[in-house]
């Protein structure tokens, strides 16, 4: 008989970017971490805005958002809005699932096996389309607002 | 072990204070044309005049104020985390959350001294 080789469990830092033998759940797990880190980025950018040209006048103020009007800066900002639509209703799973809701009752690990959280796999996938539909609200919002 | 389940436990609420505060945040600066369709006018909420009127009221001094903690404990704690899965040695973990707490602390208190002081001007 062939001896088969199995896949490692151990990822080190591959895992960050790729899932291995876990399926979309860890994808969704990389991308919250990726989004959460990229809006503390965006966080210390906006309080540097929001403090430093505020509290200097109506004139600096209004020079810091004529610049910040420019296209790329509007690109960047929607692609922030995905980022935290992402990470708050990923996070709403992740609030519910780790208090147990959304989870099916667990079963012994007995071929084919199957686990609580695959076993629910719609909810999640209406939660990505929660995602989807809020993005496309707020890309209506960028489109009709002008750039 | 058990400060690590408050931490989060305190990951899980704030979450949920986030969600309501930054969703406020959110429709308010950014969704003027939607709001405008169901007839709610905020007349350009990032210009100068509407944010020195809204920087008056004590409510919106307290929103900005109460987003400024639960983000930062919220984000700086999401951080921590992040650094901590390399599983760096005891001590090596008190040097993290303690820059992470000074950093926290610092930019608590720069960026909620404007809300304050744009309350009294």
């Amino acid at each position: 008989m062939k001896p088969t080789k199995p896949r490692p469990n151990y990822l080190g830092p591959v895992g960050w970017v790729w899932a291995g033998n876990y399926k979309l759940e860890r994808y969704l797990y990389i991308l919250h971490r990726i989004t959460g880190l990229g809006i503390l980025l965006f966080l210390l950018f906006h309080l540097t805005a929001t403090t430093f040209f505020r509290i200097q006048g109506e004139a600096v103020w209004n020079s810091a958002m004529g610049f910040l009007s420019n296209p790329l800066f509007k690109i960047g900002e929607f692609l922030v809005v995905v980022a935290f639509v992402f990470h708050m209703v990923n996070g709403f799973r992740l609030i519910l699932q780790e208090l147990g809701f959304l989870m099916s009752k667990p079963v012994p690990p007995i071929y084919p096996y199957s686990d609580s959280l695959r076993r629910k796999r719609r909810w999640t996938m209406a939660f990505i389309g929660i995602i989807i539909v809020l993005c496309l609200v707020f890309f209506y919002d960028f489109i009709v607002g002008g750039w | 072990m058990r400060r690590y389940t408050y931490l989060w436990l305190m990951q899980l609420v704030t979450g949920v204070f986030i969600a309501v505060l930054l969703g406020i945040h959110m429709v308010v600066q950014h969704l003027e044309d939607i709001l405008l369709f169901f007839g709610v006018n905020l007349n350009d909420p990032t210009s100068w005049q509407s944010m020195i009127e809204r920087s008056r009221q004590a409510v919106w001094a307290g929103i900005y104020i109460a987003l400024l903690v639960v983000v930062l404990s919220h984000a700086l704690n999401g951080l921590r985390n992040v650094i901590l899965e390399l599983t760096p040695s005891p001590r090596a973990e008190r040097v993290i959350t303690g820059t992470i707490m000074a950093l926290g602390i610092v930019v608590f208190l720069w960026a909620s001294y404007v809300p304050i002081a744009l309350l009294y001007s």
